[in-house]
């Protein structure tokens, strides 16, 4: 089928490709929402060679920006298949190659679900809301899910969160794979397909023929929330057995942008009557850490004095339960559309629950959560620093997932002599599923340990000899 | 020799002085945790932040020469104040006390402890309390001795006249000045006595930091030449006054005019004068003395004595002769109003509207300084008692700053710490003279009788009045008078028998001092700990409530406005505005230009239509107000308006009137009744626009002013409504641009609602629109 197109290198391997596989069907799902969209795609995939290893999926350029998560796995399994990513190629096609977990067999069949988190995908339309308006936010699809495989049959779900979808696109031009009506619309969900018989479609050719953007235009009924800036520290303290977390959130309605004014009487007749506009966040329900101490939230302004924190006790590193702290965090103003908030938020909590020795080499093992998710949202840039106990040596790190740049400096601090050393990580697009722990692992010698105490006690010596030096000399000119 | 109770006997002198050394260190430094810690009431109940209004902006200047280096805040020019004019910050300031917070500061993070710059600023008042007990420990005891020291430093320590203006986060000159005050005085006193030039230039070094700090240096530069004075009258001249005095003036007033604010002032202004003037009398008197030393003729002493007097009158006069030819400035405004308090009112509202410019009401006496208000006479009397130099630098102390008191709220700080000395000097006479164990010498039989005789017949409570009033013939301070003196041979022996007597009064004086106490922690806790940036209710349940709708305002500012927004608000609000908002402001707390405060005094007191283009013309963008009425805040914009409408009038008698703005029968109304200038002016436009809507068709009352406010209220048509905070405190309201027609916003508006244009009206205003 895309053999006579076979120009250039990369066609022979797609040519390749295509042969190994065939897909019964495709299912998209996408759930819609704020700053978050997440797509789950079910590929029925029948092995058309024997002993076959590698699916590869493929995802247009567009939607492999928006996909900040994406994970892979056999459906009914929870086992996580490996994804490696082979790059764009020139047709602004990505293709993922997705390790089976156990080769197949001619003619066998696998169920693969990719599951994304898209973030920036949605924009708000129209762009400006007064206080009173409802949200509308708008969501751009690419019609057919891609694949270098052929497909007998495909569809994709869009779900919204409520029925009220203003409008969706109509294809146009679809006579090749379906005859019936392009796009169904029940309730909350827009169906577009089923399309049948979708020739190998990661390629040029294809793309420039057969897809189209389709958009949906709905109602969303709860702010969105979008973190242009979030910078973790977190320090790790031996002696004071101590993880302290700080965080500074820049924190933005990606709403409709306010239109007119902000008006302190319509807010509060809403919030009096309980029917407050969508595109408001009065306040944000955080979950901390259990066990965590010392909680606190301030901006530059000093300390913003209406939020709730009910602390959990703190339970053991392994320990399998879901207890949390819950903050609900009032900001000083109701952040309307397009306002900004930046706000620091940090606790104490203690290192046991974090913390662990290796017995094997005898080195420390701290995990640091990549961040704590801010229900909804997207950070865009997040800068993650560590700081190491005084004296801390062969530093070694891994993420959860890969880092955009990492680089390491020195941290000075209270009673430091020589400084701390410090891990910076930069990450980008982190949703909920990135709340992840880092791993940092390193060395204390006992020397280390003790830099602290000798510090102090030289610095209190040396003040009292000073003084003592100075009582016994006299610098009187005239002795009287 | 007889003793009242028994006294140990087997203990060595060098054990006694030993141990009262290290009591006195004890001492010491218990009186400076107590300092310090009664000044933390703020940060517990609130938070460690920085408050009011003037140390916003010490607080962001010490932000400056924090994060920039000395040189940079030397030459800072902030373009962001009394906008479009800017301010020459670094040469219009008292550095002493950001360069204070600075050097702390680059110490600390050099040690590799990287404290906060806001902490430090916080703190710095309550740790240089701590200081200033000490120096007036210091200065007390060149006094009397070490333990009226002790005394007069606790006293210092928790007296709410210097708690009112150093608890924490009162970032302010005052915090550092009152420590330099008494230690440039102590170095003052120690160098006439020791007729040492050490202590003479240490007197001025630390006249030098004072001159950096606060513009009451000028106190201590009038209070050291008249004591100068003083003596030189008094016939007390001596090499040892010439030597500090000399010392201190030449080294002083030469780093003095190294502060760029102060410059030239020191040789060209009437206040420095006094100084000047002293020094030349020294010399010449000085050298008087001299040729005295070595011509001994009682005529010709005459005729020096003569020519000194004609020459010191020649010298008065040329001065006033200078002042007038204009070489050297008259006294300033706020001088004059000094010595007439009717003055400032008449003729510069802008210092009569600050409220710790008005003269001080009785009762702040006993609420900043409770039972020492008492004492404080009494000590001043001992001072006649001894009557050393020192003695009268405290006497002459004492006079001028009780006026001063009396005059101005806020130079009742200046006032506190003599009144701490005199009044210690006074307690701890008392305290000497009774717990004296002494009895005297040739104990009067009868007496001691009888006082026992009424100890053991009536009761206890009586036995004390009776024993009291048997112990102190006449009153309590010729008592002690008289316990101090020895008693002259053949008259009647004069003293304090028994135990009794001495309990009586011991516990009766340390009674006064518990109450003191609690009275100095009720007073700091209750009236002196709100940083007012912050307010605070109660709860129902009892828990603490916080109203903290300015910094909700600022903060919104601050996030959400263009960074070059210029926000137009009474000077109030100015330095809180740079500080927290971070936004340029017209005009702020540094009141240095009438005109440009007037114009926004006029903005606020005309109408819309005339408000407008003086908006425009300034660029402003948002204009905030401080309302009230729904919370009942009294320090609000319209309660501030009539000083509004003065200082407009200064500048503007034509087009703005005070009476304009009360009823016929001369009411401050802001209902139905209220004058038509007053509902509509800009200001009661934007205080109550909408607000009668809140209420829901019910009666709208304003809380503040108790009255009630007319259900339609009033509109706005060049200004739009950008924020209110929680508690409607603050109100933002945004200038609307020019109507992209051409047509005036008024008419443009009432288009926009859909309202019929009359036809007479608008030709006039688009004239208006023109202009």
């Amino acid at each position: 089928m895309v053999r006579w197109c076979g120009l250039s290198l990369l066609s022979f391997t797609l040519s390749a490709l295509a042969d190994s596989f065939a897909n019964t069907a495709i299912v998209r799902s996408i759930e819609l929402g704020g700053s978050l969209v997440q797509v789950t795609t079910t590929f029925a995939a029948k092995a058309l060679e024997a002993n076959s290893k590698v699916y590869t999926v493929a995802l247009s350029d567009a939607e492999k920006q928006t996909s900040s998560w994406l994970e892979a796995r056999v459906k009914g399994q929870a086992k996580q298949l490996q994804i490696v990513d082979r790059g764009a190629d020139s047709n602004g096609v990505h293709l993922l190659d997705i390790s089976l977990p156990q080769p197949l067999a001619l003619n066998a069949s696998i169920n693969i679900v990719l599951e994304t988190i898209q973030t920036h995908a949605t924009h708000p339309w129209p762009e400006r809301a007064s206080q009173q308006d409802p949200q509308g936010l708008k969501y751009k699809a690419d019609l057919l899910v891609l694949s270098p495989y052929h497909t007998a049959v495909q569809r994709t779900k869009i779900r919204a969160p409520s029925p009220s979808i203003h409008s969706y696109t109509t294809p146009e031009n679809v006579g090749d794979f379906t005859l019936d009506a392009p796009v169904t619309k029940s309730g909350a969900t827009v169906t577009y397909g089923p399309y049948n018989n979708v020739a190998a479609s990661a390629n040029e050719q294809f793309v420039s023929k057969h897809q189209q953007p389709v958009f949906v235009h709905y109602d969303y009924e709860y702010p969105v929330l979008q973190v242009p800036k979030l910078k973790r520290a977190a320090e790790i303290s031996h002696w004071g057995a101590n993880l302290n977390i700080q965080d500074d959130i820049h924190l933005r309605n990606a709403g409709p942008a306010l239109k007119g004014h902000f008006s302190r009487l319509e807010h509060q007749s809403q919030t009096f009557y309980k029917r407050s506009a969508p595109h408001v966040i009065p306040g944000l329900t955080l979950h901390l850490p259990a066990g965590i101490r010392n909680t606190y939230f301030y901006d530059l302004n000093g300390n913003v004095s209406t939020s709730r924190l009910r602390t959990a006790p703190s339970v053991p590193k392994e320990a399998q339960t879901s207890q949390y702290s819950l903050l609900e965090l009032k900001p000083r103003y109701p952040i309307m559309g397009g306002w900004n908030y930046t706000f620091t938020l940090g606790w104490d909590s203690p290192l046991a629950d974090s913390a662990s020795v290796d017995k094997a080499t005898g080195k420390y093992i701290v995990q640091v959560p990549v961040w704590t998710p801010i229900p909804a949202s997207v950070v865009n840039e997040a800068e993650v620093k560590i700081i190491l106990p005084e004296g801390a040596t062969d530093v070694e790190f891994a993420t959860p997932f890969p880092v955009v740049s990492s680089s390491l400096s020195t941290h000075t601090t209270y009673l430091d002599t020589i400084g701390r050393p410090a891990i910076t990580l930069h990450f980008k697009d982190l949703t909920e599923r990135h709340a992840q722990p880092i791993f940092v692992t390193y060395n204390v010698p006992l020397s280390a340990h003790l830099k602290k105490p000798i510090a102090v006690a030289v610095a209190f010596f040396s003040v009292f000899a000073f003084a003592l030096v100075t009582r016994r000399i006299d610098l009187r000119i005239h002795k009287n | 020799m007889p003793t009242a109770f028994p006294l140990p006997s087997d203990l060595s002198p060098a054990t006694v002085t030993n141990t009262a050394s290290l009591l006195r260190i004890v001492a010491l430094s218990l009186i400076s945790g107590a300092a310090i810690a009664s000044r933390l009431f703020a940060v517990i109940n609130f938070e460690s932040i920085i408050h009011e209004f003037d140390p916003w902006f010490n607080y962001r200047a010490t932000r400056v020469l924090a994060s920039k280096g000395f040189y940079e805040f030397w030459n800072w020019f902030d373009p962001t104040a009394w906008y479009p004019l800017g301010r020459v910050v670094g040469g219009t300031v008292y550095p002493g006390l950001m360069a204070t917070s600075g050097v702390i500061y680059n110490f600390l993070h050099a040690l590799n402890l990287p404290v906060d710059i806001r902490n430090i600023c916080v703190m710095l008042a309550p740790g240089f309390s701590a200081l200033t007990a000490w120096a007036t420990y210091m200065f007390t005891k060149e006094l009397k001795d070490e333990s009226a020291g002790l005394l007069a430093a606790a006293f210092i320590g928790i007296v709410p006249g210097y708690i009112s203006r150093s608890v924490a986060g009162s970032y302010d000159n005052e915090a550092i000045a009152i420590f330099l005050l008494m230690f440039t005085f102590f170095c003052w006193i120690k160098a006439l006595k020791l007729g040492s030039a050490l202590f003479g230039t240490l007197a001025a070094v630390f006249y030098f930091y004072m001159v950096a700090a606060w513009g009451g240096y000028v106190f201590i530069t009038n209070m050291i030449p008249l004591h100068g004075l003083v003596l030189i009258l008094m016939g007390r001249f001596s090499s040892r006054l010439y030597v500090a005095y000399s010392s201190w003036y030449a080294i002083g007033t030469l780093s003095s005019m190294q502060v760029p604010f102060v410059g030239f002032q020191p040789v060209s202004t009437s206040e420095h004068m006094a100084a000047l003037g002293v020094f030349g009398l020294l010399q010449i008197v000085a050298f008087t003395q001299l040729v005295r030393s070595h011509v001994s003729s009682k005529q010709f002493q005459d005729l020096l004595f003569l020519a000194l007097v004609t020459v010191g009158l020649l010298g008065f006069v040329g001065v006033v002769g200078l002042t007038y030819k204009g070489v050297i400035a008259p006294w300033t405004g706020r001088f004059y109003s000094l010595w007439d308090t009717g003055y400032a009112k008449k003729h510069i509202p802008i210092i009569a509207s600050v409220s710790e410019h008005q003269p001080t009401a009785w009762p702040s006496f006993f609420m900043d300084l409770q039972f020492l208000i008492f004492l404080f006479p009494a000590g001043v009397v001992l001072c006649f008692h001894q009557l050393r130099d020192e003695h009268v630098f405290v006497i002459i102390y004492a006079a001028m700053a009780s006026y001063f008191a009396g005059v101005m709220v806020r130079l009742m700080l200046t006032l506190t710490p003599v009144v701490c000395v005199a009044s210690a000097v006074a307690f701890s006479s008392l305290l000497d003279t009774y717990l004296d164990a002494a009895e005297p010498a040739e104990a009067a039989d009868d007496a001691s009788e009888t006082a026992s005789a009424s100890g053991s017949n009536s009761g206890s409570k009586k036995a004390k009045k009776a024993t009291a009033s048997a112990a102190t013939p006449g009153s309590a301070l010729g008592d002690i008078v008289a316990a101090a003196t020895p008693a002259k041979k053949g008259e009647k022996v004069k003293g304090i028998f028994g135990l009794d007597t001495r309990l009586a009064i011991i516990v009766n004086a340390f009674g006064m001092l518990a109450f003191f106490v609690f009275h100095c922690t009720w007073a700091t806790a209750n009236a002196y700990s709100s940083p007012s940036v912050v307010l605070a209710s109660t709860n129902p349940d009892g828990s603490q409530h916080i109203i903290d709708d300015f910094r909700e305002a600022y903060y919104w500012l601050r996030q959400n406005t263009p960074e070059t927004a210029v926000v137009m608000s009474w000077w109030d609000y100015g330095y809180q505005i740079a500080g927290m908002a971070d936004r340029p402001t017209l005009v702020d707390n540094n009141t240095w230009n009438n005109t440009h405060i007037a114009t926004v005094g006029k903005a606020m007191s005309s109408s819309e239509e005339v408000a407008y283009p003086i908006l425009r013309k300034h660029d402003v963008d948002y204009v905030l107000v401080i309302f009230g009425g729904l919370l009942g805040y009294s320090g609000d914009d319209i309660n501030k308006f009539l000083w509004m409408v003065r200082i407009a009038q200064g500048v503007w008698p034509e087009e703005i009137q005070e009476p304009n703005y009360f009823t016929p029968q001369g009411e401050y109304r802001v209902d139905d009744k209220a004058s038509t200038a007053m509902k509509n002016s800009l200001m009661y436009k934007m205080s109550y626009y909408r607000f009668a809507e809140l209420f829901g068709g019910g009666q709208a009352t304003d809380r503040v002013r108790q009255q009630q406010v007319p259900k339609i209220g009033p509109t706005l048509d060049y200004l739009d409504e950008a924020y209110t905070t929680e508690n409607w405190i603050v109100r933002i309201y945004e200038v609307r641009k020019e109507d992209l027609l051409g047509r005036d916003l008024k008419s443009a508006n009432a288009f926009a609602k859909g309202k019929k244009r009359k036809r007479s009206k608008p030709v006039s205003r688009r004239r208006a629109i023109v202009n």
